[in-house]
């Protein structure tokens, strides 16, 4: 059965091809996406009832074949995959974009939700390559869009660390004789530690770039930034394209248990975060400051994921359905508005209120969510996160939502002032309104039913308790003050505009992303090998 | 550690160097195939280890020692298609930029390709 759950993006994909691409096409599109939708809820239903779906591909039973895994987690991300693209469908139903275009995007939707589904080493490895060259052909295919450079950065840095990955795979298949995820796992188990310590750090640098955390990040920005390229790209880059690299995460942390390092990516996460709302608050490009604001939470998952706690852990699963819905929704916001403005320059862009009042709620909401206000899905995931962390890294974290809230603030700038002759006007398509809007009231209810969804996705039946829920509550009020001061005093200044701009230059060439990648590599060594 | 261990580690980061330091485009992609070609001779290397059986092929009346493990090969034929893929879309943009900003140094490309993207 969940062959076809990659298979049928594939094949819908192709006769969408053959058949050329009008507006019926689209339409053909959004309706094939909403039956993949409902088709992966039951496939979420399923899993509750029977704890895990399994299928043989080409029936060879036992190791031999390749395995296909549904579990909670699993079927959650599938689900979320689905939903995701379906309400890109519907955001790009007015826009002309190619043939390729569509034939490009459901063969991604069929590689990530293989990349969810699969119990394979070697079939992860296949599908995130082919996954990255879709990518890199998606933000350039259109001869008028074209930025062939940053493209060329991309698949060459990302080939280069998909290399540690396979290297990681020889390793494994020589200490057990599988590829097998599962068979691994307990294979590892009983080995010696130090056979296990090389293959961890050759395939969690390659992990670890895929996720975009320190110092390996810049190639998210980089691709998210590109000029023109089409916005549900720069969105599910964000929205789901990582969160397929954290989903690997988790589950190598879990096959190479005896060494997994958590407190190396603790720190590591933290420290992502940290520079990511830094490099966030400094951009005055809307599509920069949402991609860093990406690293930012992206951090917030790693080390929610590392502090050893249940709550955590849940909390951080939640966290990265919650950021996908909310950054899905601001960066198509982001398309609408450098669509109505003619710029992405944020300091151009003033008084979407006045001009549109439908857009403006948008933006509020999903702010509300990106900062976790209470009845906000980022309430939910940020609690849970906190609540299983000690002292310091509360404080730290505290912080960081501090530096979430001054990226709001300064997105949130955007709505007041009176818009000056930059602003051309917005095309009249109530499809792309209609998707971000039911992004922002998921938002909305995700923060509302936070615990009860958190039970349903990831059969974590945990309850907020009420004490900390109104110690949270005060905690967020006095950040937004201080975010609000820090931002009038700091932000505002022109005396510190120069400041701004010289960490907006810091840009890795592409021999420094590879110079990161082995750095990392050398750290994650000496630290799995050495220090624990 | 084995010999096809310690050569295929040693190539790797040879490559892993050459992508740190070298200037060029091409010499960068070089590189990155030296990288690819090192990972495949290391899987391929344990299709045979002295006492370990290959998975398939036991019903067969054959004497299994001394056999190679298939599955090495099946694995790395297609990380060669892949390889072969990726690079090929490699050079279609390098040309394209090599065309376009009549260079082939990283630097330059990337200033030269900011600066259209300025103008445009």
């Amino acid at each position: 059965m969940l062959t076809y759950f990659v298979l049928a993006p594939i094949v819908i994909a192709v006769f969408l091809y053959l058949f050329s691409s009008n507006k019926t096409n689209r339409i053909i599109a959004i309706v094939m996406q909403a039956i993949i939708t409902g088709f992966a809820l039951y496939l979420l239903l399923q899993t509750r009832q029977q704890g895990e779906i399994l299928t043989f591909v080409g029936n060879y039973q036992g190791l031999l074949g390749v395995v296909l895994k549904a579990d909670m987690m699993a079927a959650s991300f599938v689900l979320l995959t689905a939903l995701l693209f379906l309400v890109v469908a519907i955001y790009s139903l007015h826009e002309e974009n190619s043939k390729l275009f569509w034939l490009l995007m459901f063969i991604w939707e069929g590689l990530l939700i293989g990349i969810f589904l699969s119990r394979d080493f070697f079939n992860v490895f296949v599908l995130a390559e082919v996954a990255t060259v879709v990518v890199a052909v998606l933000i350039m295919y259109d001869k008028g869009r074209r930025n062939m450079f940053d493209g060329l950065v991309f698949l060459m840095a990302n080939t280069v660390a998909i290399q540690f990955y396979l290297f990681g795979i020889g390793y494994v298949y020589m200490l057990t004789g599988v590829l097998d995820m599962q068979a691994a796992t307990d294979i590892l188990a009983t080995l010696p530690r130090e056979n296990l310590i090389l293959p961890y750090a050759l395939m969690m640098t390659a992990i670890a770039f895929k996720a975009a955390v320190i110092p390996m990040y810049s190639w998210l920005p980089k691709v998210q930034g590109i000029p023109r390229a089409p916005d549900a790209v720069a969105a599910l880059l964000s929205g789901l394209h990582v969160k397929s690299a954290i989903f690997l995460f988790i589950r190598f942390q879990d096959v190479f248990a005896p060494v997994a390092s958590t407190d190396l990516f603790l720190v590591i996460g933290l420290i992502t975060a940290i520079v990511g709302v830094v490099m966030a608050v400094s951009q005055v490009d809307i599509k920069l400051l949402l991609a860093y604001s990406s690293t930012a939470q992206i951090g917030l998952i790693i080390a929610g994921l590392s502090i050893d706690d249940p709550y955590s852990h849940a909390g951080s699963l939640y966290h990265m359905i919650s950021h996908a819905l909310y950054k899905v929704a601001l960066f198509l916001i982001a398309g609408v508005l450098s669509g109505m403005y003619g710029t992405r320059d944020m300091r151009k862009i003033k008084g979407i209120f006045k001009k549109d009042k439908f857009i403006g709620i948008a933006i509020v909401l999903a702010l509300l969510g990106i900062t976790g206000a209470p009845l906000f899905n980022g309430n939910v995931s940020k609690y849970f996160i906190m609540s299983g962390a000690d002292y310091v890294v509360n404080s730290l974290m505290i912080l960081i939502n501090l530096g979430t809230i001054l990226v709001a603030i300064k997105f949130g700038a955007m709505l007041f002032g009176t818009p000056d002759e930059s602003y051309v006007g917005k095309k009249t398509d109530k499809s792309s309104d209609v998707a971000i809007y039911a992004l922002c009231l998921m938002c909305f209810a995700g923060g509302i039913f936070g615990e009860e969804l958190m039970d349903f996705l990831f059969n974590a039946p945990f309850q907020m308790s009420f004490y900390g829920f109104i110690e949270k509550i005060i905690i967020l009020s006095a950040s937004w003050v201080v975010g609000l001061v820090v931002y009038k005093y700091v932000f505002a200044d022109n005396k510190n505009q120069a400041f701004f701009g010289r960490i907006r230059a810091i840009d890795l060439n592409f021999r420094g992303i590879c110079v990161s990648i082995g750095a990392f590599f050398v750290v994650a060594l000496a630290v799995v090998g050495f220090l624990s | 550690m084995r010999m096809m261990e310690i050569i295929p580690i040693i190539v790797f980061f040879m490559g892993m160097f050459g992508l740190m330091f070298s200037k060029n485009i091409i010499k960068s992609v070089a590189c990155l195939v030296l990288m690819e070609m090192a990972v495949i001779v290391f899987i391929l290397g344990l299709s045979y280890r002295a006492g370990v059986l290959p998975p398939i092929g036991r019903g067969l009346q054959y004497n299994l020692d001394g056999i190679a493990d298939p599955l090495p090969q099946a694995l790395m034929i297609t990380a060669i298609i892949i390889g072969l893929a990726v690079t090929a879309i490699d050079f279609t943009m390098i040309i394209h930029l090599v065309r376009k900003h009549k260079s082939t140094d990283w630097n330059e490309v990337k200033a030269l390709s900011r600066e259209s993207f300025d103008k445009c």
